[in-house]
């Protein structure tokens, strides 16, 4: 079986509990609550994926590595290039 | 590390996505466990709104990534050649 028939069948397995359990489907008369909570649950799981991206992205933003003399050593070696090359006659 | 302007927008997102997911988790999974006369509900809008209102911001973030798309190609297009 391939990854794709894999997950589709798990996807689809969690889907037929999640529709059993909202919808009262085989009539086992859940208590109110437990249904109320169970509905949302595939909009909630997406939500909360959604937060953990926008967490792991301002995260990696916060504690990137940069390195500033780098940077400006490079910008430096850029220009002293263009000069270069504008003195050997190639329009820049 | 990463600098300054970096180091606060990227800080103020992690709060603000940890921020979101507990107020959405409580209102989704908590609050119907609590009695409905406590005074916790009184934070919380009726509990339609945490459908409606991430599908709204869903189909606000898809209007936003469309013209964002048609922007970049209407600015890139180029008029064809005449021979």
């Amino acid at each position: 079986m391939t990854k794709l028939l894999q997950w589709l069948f798990g996807v689809s397995l969690l889907g037929a509990v999640w529709a059993l359990v909202s919808f009262d489907l085989l009539d086992l008369s859940l208590p109110q609550t437990y249904r109320e909570v169970a509905w949302p649950m595939p909009l909630y799981l997406l939500v909360s994926f959604g937060c953990y991206s926008l967490a792991t992205v301002g995260y990696r933003v916060a504690t990137f590595n940069d390195c500033e003399a780098a940077a400006k050593e490079l910008q430096e070696q850029i220009k002293e290039a263009k000069e270069d090359l504008r003195k050997k006659g190639l329009k820049v | 590390m990463a600098t300054g302007v970096d180091q606060a927008v990227g800080m103020s997102l992690v709060v603000f996505s940890l921020l979101l997911f507990t107020y959405y988790s409580v209102w989704v999974i908590v609050l119907p466990f609590v009695d409905s006369d406590h005074v916790l509900h009184k934070f919380f809008l009726p509990r339609e709104y945490s459908v409606i209102l991430p599908g709204i911001a869903a189909v606000i973030l898809l209007l936003c990534i469309g013209a964002f798309t048609a922007v970049v190609i209407w600015k890139n297009r180029k008029p064809k050649k005449v021979d």
